[in-house]
């Protein structure tokens, strides 16, 4: 029974293992004077920590700041970088005006324009919102351009062969056939938002998750730190979980989505 | 008049690269009657599958005329439906989504979109799996819903380019000898291309044989076989006397061309 479970489910099984271990051992190498607990805090100090930031409701109003900004800047993201990405995709001259930007969005760090940014919008959430943006517009716009400008070519004459006029074309085979690849870039966007909000928040904020590690790291207080750090990871894979799931659904018709 | 008359067509295309026009189609004059079947055969690069997709209307003539009761052909048309290979139906669609998918393509206005797919469906004898999709049905299903899309539309005239040209051989008998019932209760013009020649003449009123360099019409034999046809008939000595006669046509093609560009 369990040796069954665990040859189904090897990959969890064992992904969760070596974070336990991962755990145990910071825990102990900590313990045992092995490493100063003034770097990198303990396991057990930041759940005590963590309670303690819960209760005052600070946990609270960073996870709140964080998501306010992740949210907007997704938002913004996912309808620009699709409306941009289907237009790119069926009208070649759209294309190529826009390469010359995403070039510039893949070779020059977007975190580079955060003081145009300030300067433009001060600091606070409307940059925080702007550069998380800018992060995750890439993936979303790329993946949708190539899904509609990858259209199948047969599929389309069948199509037309049917009487389908362009318009039918785009919202009936090239749309529908893009939406599992527009769900990957959705989710790597939505790392790239989260990251986006933290890197900024890093810079200037007055409460968010990325403000908390910035603040408590530079009073040197690894274990309030720690918290927020956690907090952080937790919710990236929480969000990537979620969108992987709803990728599965969506590209259930394929025949090389293993189903 | 013949239902399809092609006159002279020719057709042209540009080599994308070097500019060169190479000519795919030449000289061809064909009618083909109301209700006649006729096959289309010929070795790789004849221009069969180029024939077929001009009278759906999906190439551009550069020569010639191609006119289906009368009117000329200038693009597809409700008169005409098209069975192509395998990868054409829309895997995210179910087996009715893809039948439905032509009829809501031409606006169908003759009542009930689920109906009259269902009715189709059931005609083509996949009346179980109207909610599979593509990926889960064998090669010989997916044509078959494949057809029932076609026949959806009603045409005056069915075309078909090799579509059981990807199956294995014993299911691409039993789908030719299920194309012949559908097409004896269904009463289309059928213009079907293939280069398999017991395919060829097993559906066949008509063997169009066609040559290459540029592509053109060797010989139209008749195929007087009675109808309805089954496996047997091809142990008949007509039968035996027709694919030997083709043969010749394709062995006196492939001794013209180079084999070590074939191959390469």
């Amino acid at each position: 029974m369990i040796a069954e479970f665990f040859y189904r489910r090897q990959a969890l099984v064992l992904g969760t293992l070596s974070m336990i271990g991962i755990v145990v051992f910071w825990q102990i190498a900590v313990d045992t004077g092995f490493i100063n607990p003034f770097f990198i805090s303990t396991p057990s100090q930041v759940a005590a920590e963590f309670k303690v930031q819960f209760e005052d409701g600070s946990v609270a109003t960073n996870v709140a700041a964080t998501l306010y900004c992740f949210v907007w800047s997704l938002g913004l993201a996912a309808l620009v970088g699709t409306i941009l990405g289907m237009l790119a995709g069926w009208f070649a001259d759209v294309e190529s005006a826009l390469e010359p930007f995403i070039w510039f969005k893949y070779s020059a760090p977007t975190v580079a324009f955060y003081p145009l940014f300030v300067a433009g919008l001060g600091y606070g959430t409307p940059t925080i919102i702007a550069i998380a943006f800018l992060f995750a517009l890439t993936p979303i716009y790329a993946n949708t351009l190539s899904g509609i400008k990858n259209t199948d070519r047969d599929l389309a004459r069948a199509a037309r062969s049917f009487g389908a006029r362009p318009l039918d074309i785009f919202l009936r085979v090239a749309l529908p056939g893009s939406v599992p690849v527009m769900m990957a870039g959705l989710r790597l966007g939505v790392g790239r938002a989260l990251t986006g909000v933290v890197v900024a928040e890093l810079f200037g904020a007055n409460a968010g998750l990325g403000y908390a590690i910035t603040y408590y790291g530079q009073l040197m207080q690894t274990t309030k730190m720690m918290v927020s750090i956690v907090i952080v990871i937790a919710l990236g894979v929480l969000l990537t979980q979620i969108l992987s799931f709803l990728e599965t659904r969506t590209d259930s018709w394929r025949v090389d989505s293993g189903r | 008049m013949a239902q399809i008359e092609i006159r002279d067509l020719g057709i042209d295309y540009r080599k994308p690269k070097s500019n060169e026009v190479f000519s795919a189609v030449d000289s061809v004059d064909l009618s083909v009657e109301k209700g006649e079947f006729v096959t289309i055969v010929g070795s790789s690069g004849c221009g069969k599958s180029t024939l077929l997709m001009a009278v759906a209307g999906l190439v551009d003539l550069t020569r010639g005329s191609i006119e289906i009761d009368g009117k000329r052909v200038d693009g597809p048309g409700p008169d005409r439906a098209v069975v192509f290979q395998e990868a054409s139906l829309l895997p995210w669609r179910s087996v009715r989504g893809n039948v439905k998918f032509g009829l809501e393509m031409q606006r169908w206005s003759g009542g009930d979109l689920n109906e009259r797919a269902m009715q189709m469906i059931r005609l083509v004898g996949l009346g179980r799996f109207s909610d599979y999709h593509p990926h889960q049905l064998s090669g010989g299903m997916r044509q078959r819903v494949n057809i029932a899309r076609a026949l959806a539309v009603d045409p005056e005239v069915l075309l078909m380019d090799e579509p059981f040209g990807a199956l294995d051989a014993q299911t691409r008998e039993i789908m030719g000898t299920e194309l012949l019932r559908i097409w004896e209760r269904a009463k289309k013009t059928a213009l079907f291309v293939t280069h398999d020649i017991d395919e060829a003449i097993f559906l066949a009123d008509k063997i169009v044989v066609m040559g290459r360099n540029p592509g053109h019409i060797k010989e139209v034999i008749k195929v007087d076989l009675p109808r309805p046809r089954n496996e047997s008939i091809l142990d008949s000595d007509a039968f035996h006397e027709l694919r030997k006669r083709l043969r010749a046509h394709l062995a006196e093609d492939m001794s013209s061309m180079q084999l070590v560009q074939e191959v390469a």
